[in-house]
């Protein structure tokens, strides 16, 4: 099992090769922190709280919006290498368990997701320092940092099955966008840790640094939604007869 | 006409309207959501408010979603490969015209669908008053302008990258731009600056009342040039997706 799992996350990283999809997570980061950190520089007078001010403006849109679109698309571009030409052929009659197949695309999926909010952190402490803060570096960083990333997972999961299920590359995207969309929703209803999307802002704590989170239930939250959505994933790929095409 | 009848053809049981649909429907839900049991201010101020709120949800996701309907719409070219059989058969800029026109029915149909479902919206929730049908007829228009830029941008990258990734990271990256210039200023010049630029109604938030009042915006000379950028980029993407797509390599 072990083996096979890794010659799957192999071949997973020699599919995306020269592929140009980190640098989506490369600039839309980029885009947040810069009109982020000048939207603070311009309300300097009303944003007091120095970091914490500074990361609602990095990662109010960001984090509800658009990183659950930005997953969806890495996620569905890992599907679509095998929802074109004859690859599901290729794909199912692999000498490898499809269990560790699933694993391989949902480990390359999390590997970028962390990569890119590891991006969005180390571009909010430059940002801070540019601006002008002088105060330490907020310790809570790291557990918003842990909390948004198990976040990722969830969304990883999420949009892994349905671009799994959705031959279409554009219409996983647009539900990841309307899932950030109704998580907002839900958020404001105090239900953001029972929705997968919500979760994600939840735990980075977008636009409110100061959101007292359950981090327990924010876990066990979490942990039932990967294995739900992962074993789905693996029922699928396991009961459905993938045309094709 | 024959090339526009095969666009339809090919998209036959590919749902996409019904995909457009299911992602404005939650549009919809948010204007349900947000103007749920109203006070008295807000059944005064609930016609403007709508306007108020429809480009800031616009800004968000029309970006998206015009991407997934251009991506929709050529990725079949792209998985089929079916240009070089397509380009001996017809021309390349009638082919491209019929795109164009494939999505532009897709587009005016959300844009009157979007300002249909406020309007009676609005009634259900008896708001005080009549709507005020010039300023929703411009919202009409202006939403159909902006969305009809953003629809050709995307199909001028989908039909040029087989990589769909890319326009629709481009759409991400252009809805996250234009949403954070909103709360720098109020115009842009970019094209997924236009529902920001077209915005017909401003918000007044007073920090000691908290009370928010909603008034119709007067335009500068600088932001009716910005208006007037929406319908250039129009112009632009047609222009120069046609001659593009003519002179793609097949």
């Amino acid at each position: 099992m072990k083996t096979s799992y890794s010659r799957a996350v192999k071949a997973e990283r020699l599919k995306l090769k020269r592929s140009p999809v980190w640098l989506a997570f490369f600039a839309l980061p980029i885009i947040s922190a810069f009109f982020g950190t000048v939207n603070y520089r311009m309300n300097i007078g009303i944003l007091k709280s120095e970091w914490y001010s500074l990361w609602s403006q990095h990662s109010l849109f960001l984090c509800y919006f658009f990183m659950p679109a930005l997953i969806g698309t890495y996620c569905s571009y890992l599907w679509r290498l095998e929802h074109t030409h004859h690859n599901w052929n290729s794909f199912l009659t692999a000498p490898v368990p499809l269990v560790s197949l699933y694993l391989g695309k949902l480990t390359q999926a999390v590997f970028m997701a962390i990569l890119g909010n590891a991006w969005i952190f180390l571009l909010f402490y430059v940002c801070g320092k540019f601006a002008g803060i002088q105060s330490p570096f907020p310790s809570k960083a790291l557990e918003w940092f842990l909390c948004g990333v198990v976040g990722t997972v969830v969304i990883c999961c999420v949009q892994l099955l349905f671009s799994l299920i959705i031959r279409s590359f554009a219409i996983p995207i647009g539900i990841a966008l309307l899932g950030g969309v109704l998580g907002l929703m839900m958020t404001n209803r105090d239900h953001g840790l029972d929705y997968p999307y919500s979760i994600y802002c939840m735990g980075m704590r977008a636009n409110n640094p100061n959101l007292e989170v359950d981090v327990p239930t924010l876990m066990i939250n979490s942990l039932g939604y990967i294995i739900i959505f992962a074993a789905l994933a693996i029922l699928y790929l396991r009961r459905r007869e993938i045309s094709a095409n | 006409m024959i090339t526009l009848r095969t666009e339809f053809q090919k998209i036959k049981r590919r749902k996409i309207g019904l995909t457009m649909f299911a992602l404005i429907s939650v549009q919809f839900a948010w204007f349900l959501w947000a103007t749920k049991s109203p006070d008295e201010k807000e059944l005064a101020q609930g016609w403007i408010n709508l306007l108020y709120m429809l480009p800031l949800l616009n800004v968000i996701m029309m970006p998206t979603f015009m991407s997934v309907l251009a991506s929709r719409l050529s990725d079949l070219e792209h998985k089929g490969n079916t240009y070089k059989q397509l380009k001996t058969l017809r021309r390349p800029a009638i082919l491209f015209d019929a795109k164009v026109v494939c999505g532009l029915l897709f587009v005016a149909a959300i844009s009157i669908g979007q300002i249909a479902f406020l309007l009676v919206l609005g009634f259900c929730r008896h708001y005080l008053g009549n709507p005020d049908m010039h300023y929703y007829a411009l919202a009409l228009v202006f939403n159909f302008a902006c969305c009809l830029s953003l629809y050709l941008l995307q199909l001028n990258l989908s039909l040029l990258f087989f990589n769909q990734m890319i326009p629709l990271v481009v759409g991400l990256c252009g809805s996250l731009l234009g949403l954070i210039l909103m709360y720098i200023k109020m115009y842009s010049f970019l094209p997924w600056g236009g529902f920001l630029s077209r915005a017909l109604v401003g918000m007044d938030w007073n920090i000691e009342t908290r009370v928010v009042t909603y008034f119709y915006r007067e335009y500068s000379v600088i932001e009716y040039c910005a208006i007037g950028m929406v319908f250039i980029w129009i112009l632009v993407f047609y222009v120069t997706g046609r001659i593009a797509f003519t002179h793609k390599e097949v």
